[in-house]
C-alpha cells in the first residue's frame, strides 16, 4: 500500500510546565490517530510556561482545527494555534556522525558550511547543521546513507514572523 | 490539621452531604476521619462501579433542584480505583459533574508496583475532565476546591483526585491558611465563555426569521443549564418544532404540540423527517453524535446549522455550522428570546408537514399498544412503559439501563417533569440503572424513581439491591425480562440473518433474589396484571421489584441502521 504523504502541519502550544501535560497532549494526538512527526518542548518567556511545537501530517483543515480545539480544551493548555508555513520559521538542528573521504567532505563543506564538532582519524566526522528540515535532508542526501554512522535530530521548533 | 480533615472540610464547604464509597488500605484514613466527624451520610455500594453511578444519579437529579449537589465517590487504590473507571468514563461522555477521590499508595513507594498500586492518574487522564494528585498536605484543600470548580464550570464533567496515603495522614504546617471564600483557581488555560457574542446572535435571529422550515434541537446542554422552560417559551414564540436528543428528553413536556420527540437512530419519523427536510437547524447544547446524525454526508443536506454549545471543541466537529455560538444555552436563549428583531411566524405549511409525518407510525404503534402482547402472547415492552406513563401521568423519574428497553422508555414515556430522565447515552453502560436510581432518589426524595432494566443490564449491578436494602431506598425496580440481550438481538434479526450469537441469556430466579434482599416482588406475565402490578409497586412504601416476562421478538422502530442515512430509516417491521 502506498501512502500519499500529507501536508506537514506545525502546531504551537503554550502550556503549563507541570508533570502530565505532555502525557495528556500526546495521548489526545494518539487518540486522533496521528503519528507525531516531531515534538519539541522548551521553557517559554513567562515563568511556569512551556512552549511546545508539534508537527504532524494532515491535509484536512477542519481536522487540524479539531486538534487545536481539543488542545485548547485542556486546562493545562493556555493557547494553541497552527503556524502558517509561509508566515513562520521552522527550524531544526542535527548532529551527524559519518565516514567520508576528506575530499568529498571538503566539497560538501563548501556547499553547506556546517559546524565541525569533531574530525577523527580515518575520515570520521561529527558535524552540526541547523536550518529548515529540507536543508538537513539535503545535506544527509549529499553525504549518502552508506556513509552514516549516527544521526541525531532535534525535531522542529518554530516561530511566527 | 491532617490531609484527611482538609479533604472533608473542603467537601463540606462544597455542600456535599452524601459520600458513596468503598474503603480499603489506601483510603482508610479518610473513612476514619469521616466516622469521627459524622458530617456526611455514608452510602456503601457493593461494588465501586455502583458508587460512581450513584454519584452520577445524585448530580444529575439534583441539578434542577434548589440545592444542586455534586456526587462524590471514593475508592481505595488499585482495584478500587479501577472499578470506578467505567462510571467515570460514562460521566465524561455524558458531561456529568462528579468528583472521585481515590486513595493511592504512599508517595515513597509510588511506581514501585506496591501492593494495590495502579497508575490512577495515567488511567483516568483520557476519560475524565481533570486529574489531580496532590503531593503535599498543603495542596489538598485547594485541590478539592479546584476540582469542584472544574467539574461544574463550562461543560460539566468528572474529576479525579488521587490522594497518596502519606499526604492524607500528614499535618499541614502552623502557617497553613486557606480561605475558600477568596480562593480562585489559577487556571490560565481554562476557557469558559458563557455569554454569547451579540453579532452571532443577530445572525442567528436573522436566519430564524428567514427560515421556512426550521427545527430546534434540544440537547443535554438545555438540561444542564436549566433552560427547559425557556426553550419551550422560545419554541412557542417562534413556532419552531423541537426534536430531542436522548439526553434532551424531559427538558419540556414531550407531548407538547411543538415536540417531535426523540431524533436519531431510534427517533420518531416526525423528528427525523423534519430534520431531513429542514432548511435550518437551531441546535442547543448537543454534539451531533453518530446516533443522532447517521451518515454524515447525507445529514440535513438542505439545512443551515446554528449551533449553540458551551464547549468550543464540539463546534464544527461532526457537522459544519453556518453560525457557531460558543456560549451557555440558558444565556443564549435568554438573549434570543428578548431580541426585538425576533419574528413570530405561523409557519402553517411546515407545521402541517410535520403533523402529517406524525401519522406515519401512529396506527401501527396504536395497534401494538392496544394489543400489548407480541405474536407469542408475551408482553411488549412498549406497552408496559406506556402503561407506566399513563398510571404515573408522566410525572415520575425514569432511570433506564442500556439497550432496547431504554429506547422504549425514551419513546413511550410521556415526560412531564423537568429533568426526570437519566440514561447512559454516550458510553451506553449496561448496569448503570440500579445504582444511578439510588443516587437520583437521594437527590429527590419526594419524587418517585423507577429503575428500568433489561435482564442483561440488571444482572450487571444486581448487587446494589443490598445497598437498597441497607439504606431503605425507595426505588421502584422494573426488570423487562425477554431472555435475551434485546438490542443486539434486534440487530441480529435485522442485519445478521437471525443468528443469535451470545444474546440468549438465563436469569436467576428473581423472586428468590428479591427474597434474599428482603424486597417485595411480583412476576407479571399477563397483560391484565400489568396495571395492578405497577399500582402495587407505587402503593408500597419502599423498594419493589416487578419482573415482566417480555416478547423477545419485539423490536424498537423506527430505526436508522448504523452508518445509514435518514433515508434508510426502517419504519415498519419486516415481515418474516
Amino acid at each position: 500500500m502506498t501512502v500519499k504523504k500529507m501536508k506537514r502541519r506545525a502546531i504551537l502550544a503554550f502550556v503549563q510546565d507541570k508533570p502530565g501535560t505532555l502525557n495528556k497532549i500526546s495521548m489526545m494526538i494518539r487518540r486522533k490517530m496521528y503519528n507525531v512527526d516531531t515534538l519539541t518542548v522548551c521553557k517559554a518567556k513567562a515563568a511556569g510556561v512551556s512552549r511546545m511545537t508539534i508537527t504532524l501530517r494532515e491535509d484536512d483543515e477542519t481536522k487540524v482545527l479539531q486538534v487545536i480545539r481539543q488542545l485548547e480544551k485542556f486546562t493545562e493548555v493556555i493557547r494553541a494555534k497552527e503556524l502558517d508555513r509561509e508566515q513562520s520559521y521552522w527550524r531544526e538542528v542535527a548532529i551527524i556522525k559519518f565516514e567520508l573521504e576528506k575530499k568529498a567532505f571538503e566539497k560538501l563543506q563548501k556547499k553547506y558550511q556546517v559546524e565541525i564538532l569533531d574530525a577523527q582519524p580515518h575520515d570520521i566526522y561529527i558535524v552540526q547543521i541547523a536550518g529548515p528540515t529540507e536543508r538537513i535532508d539535503s545535506f544527509l542526501k549529499d553525504v549518502g546513507s552508506e556513509h552514516f554512522i549516527e544521526i541525531a535530530r532535534t525535531g522542529v521548533t518554530a516561530m511566527d514572523k | 490539621m491532617k490531609g484527611t480533615e482538609l479533604v472533608l472540610r473542603a467537601l463540606h464547604a462544597k455542600g456535599v452531604k452524601y459520600i458513596f464509597g468503598y474503603t480499603g488500605g489506601a483510603i482508610m484514613p479518610i473513612f476514619d476521619e469521616m466516622e469521627k466527624q459524622k458530617l456526611f451520610t455514608f452510602i456503601m455500594p457493593r461494588h465501586e462501579q455502583g458508587a460512581s453511578f450513584m454519584a452520577q444519579g445524585l448530580s444529575r437529579a439534583s441539578l434542577s433542584t434548589d440545592t444542586p449537589q455534586i456526587g462524590v465517590c471514593m475508592a481505595t487504590s488499585g482495584p478500587g480505583a479501577m472499578n470506578l473507571v467505567t462510571g467515570i468514563a460514562d460521566a465524561h461522555m455524558d458531561s456529568v459533574p462528579m468528583v472521585s477521590i481515590t486513595g493511592q499508595v504512599a508517595t515513597g513507594v509510588i511506581a514501585t508496583d506496591a501492593f494495590q498500586e495502579s497508575d490512577v492518574v495515567g488511567v483516568m487522564m483520557p476519560i475524565c475532565k481533570q486529574t489531580y494528585m496532590p503531593l503535599t498536605t498543603e495542596e489538598v484543600e485547594k485541590t478539592v476546591h479546584e476540582a469542584f470548580y472544574v467539574a461544574t464550570t463550562g461543560r460539566f464533567g468528572p474529576v479525579v483526585i488521587d490522594l497518596p496515603k502519606d499526604v492524607q495522614v500528614q499535618s499541614v504546617g502552623e502557617k497553613y491558611s486557606f480561605n475558600p471564600k477568596t480562593f480562585r483557581p489559577k487556571l490560565p488555560g481554562f476557557y469558559y465563555h458563557p455569554s454569547p457574542e451579540r453579532e452571532v446572535v443577530h445572525q442567528a435571529i436573522e436566519m430564524m426569521n428567514r427560515s421556512e422550515r426550521p427545527v430546534m434541537f434540544c440537547g443535554h446542554g438545555v438540561i444542564s443549564s436549566n433552560a427547559g422552560a425557556m426553550l419551550q417559551e422560545f419554541a412557542e414564540k417562534t413556532n419552531i418544532p423541537v426534536a430531542f436528543t436522548l439526553h434532551g428528553l424531559s427538558a419540556m413536556p414531550v407531548d407538547h404540540p411543538l415536540s417531535l420527540g426523540m431524533m436519531g437512530m431510534h427517533g420518531t419519523v416526525e423528528a427525523n423527517r423534519a430534520i431531513m427536510n429542514a432548511d435550518l437547524i437551531i441546535s442547543f447544547g448537543m454534539r451531533f453524535d453518530d446516533r443522532v446524525t447517521g451518515k454524515l454526508n447525507e445529514y440535513a443536506k438542505n439545512a443551515d446549522v446554528i449551533h449553540v454549545e458551551i464547549d468550543p471543541s464540539e463546534l464544527d466537529k461532526n457537522v459544519a455550522t453556518t453560525v457557531a455560538i460558543n456560549a451557555d444555552v440558558y444565556r443564549t436563549l435568554h438573549v434570543m428570546l428578548h431580541d426585538p428583531e425576533l419574528v413570530s411566524k405561523p409557519r402553517r405549511r411546515w407545521l402541517k408537514e410535520v403533523a402529517d409525518n406524525r401519522k406515519v407510525t401512529l396506527d401501527g404503534v396504536a395497534e401494538e399498544l392496544a394489543s400489548g402482547v407480541g405474536d407469542d402472547g408475551k408482553l411488549l415492552m412498549k406497552s408496559i412503559i406506556s402503561r407506566l406513563s399513563d398510571i404515573t401521568a408522566g410525572k415520575d423519574i425514569i432511570v433506564p439501563d442500556v439497550g432496547q428497553h431504554q429506547m422504549m422508555a425514551a419513546r413511550f414515556y410521556n415526560y412531564q417533569t423537568n429533568n426526570s430522565w437519566f440514561a447512559s447515552g454516550g458510553a451506553g453502560t449496561m448496569g448503570c440503572s440500579l445504582p444511578m436510581a439510588i443516587g437520583a432518589k437521594l437527590a429527590r426524595p419526594d419524587e418517585r424513581v423507577w429503575s428500568i432494566s433489561g435482564d442483561g443490564g440488571f444482572q450487571m449491578n444486581m448487587q446494589e439491591l443490598c445497598t437498597i436494602m441497607e439504606q431503605g431506598t425507595d426505588v421502584k425496580i422494573m426488570i423487562l425480562n425477554n431472555g435475551y440481550l434485546g438490542m443486539v438481538r434486534q440487530w441480529q434479526t435485522l442485519f445478521f440473518d437471525g443468528r443469535y450469537a451470545g444474546t440468549p441469556m438465563t436469569s436467576p430466579n428473581y423472586e428468590l433474589i428479591a427474597k434474599a434482599y428482603d424486597l417485595p416482588y411480583q412476576k407479571v406475565t399477563d397483560l391484565d396484571q400489568v396495571d395492578a402490578a405497577i399500582r402495587a409497586a407505587i402503593d408500597h412504601n419502599g423498594a419493589y421489584i416487578l419482573e415482566f416476562i417480555c416478547d423477545p421478538s419485539e423490536v424498537i422502530l423506527p430505526m436508522i441502521p448504523s452508518g445509514g442515512g435518514f433515508g434508510d430509516m426502517i419504519v415498519s417491521r419486516p415481515k418474516s
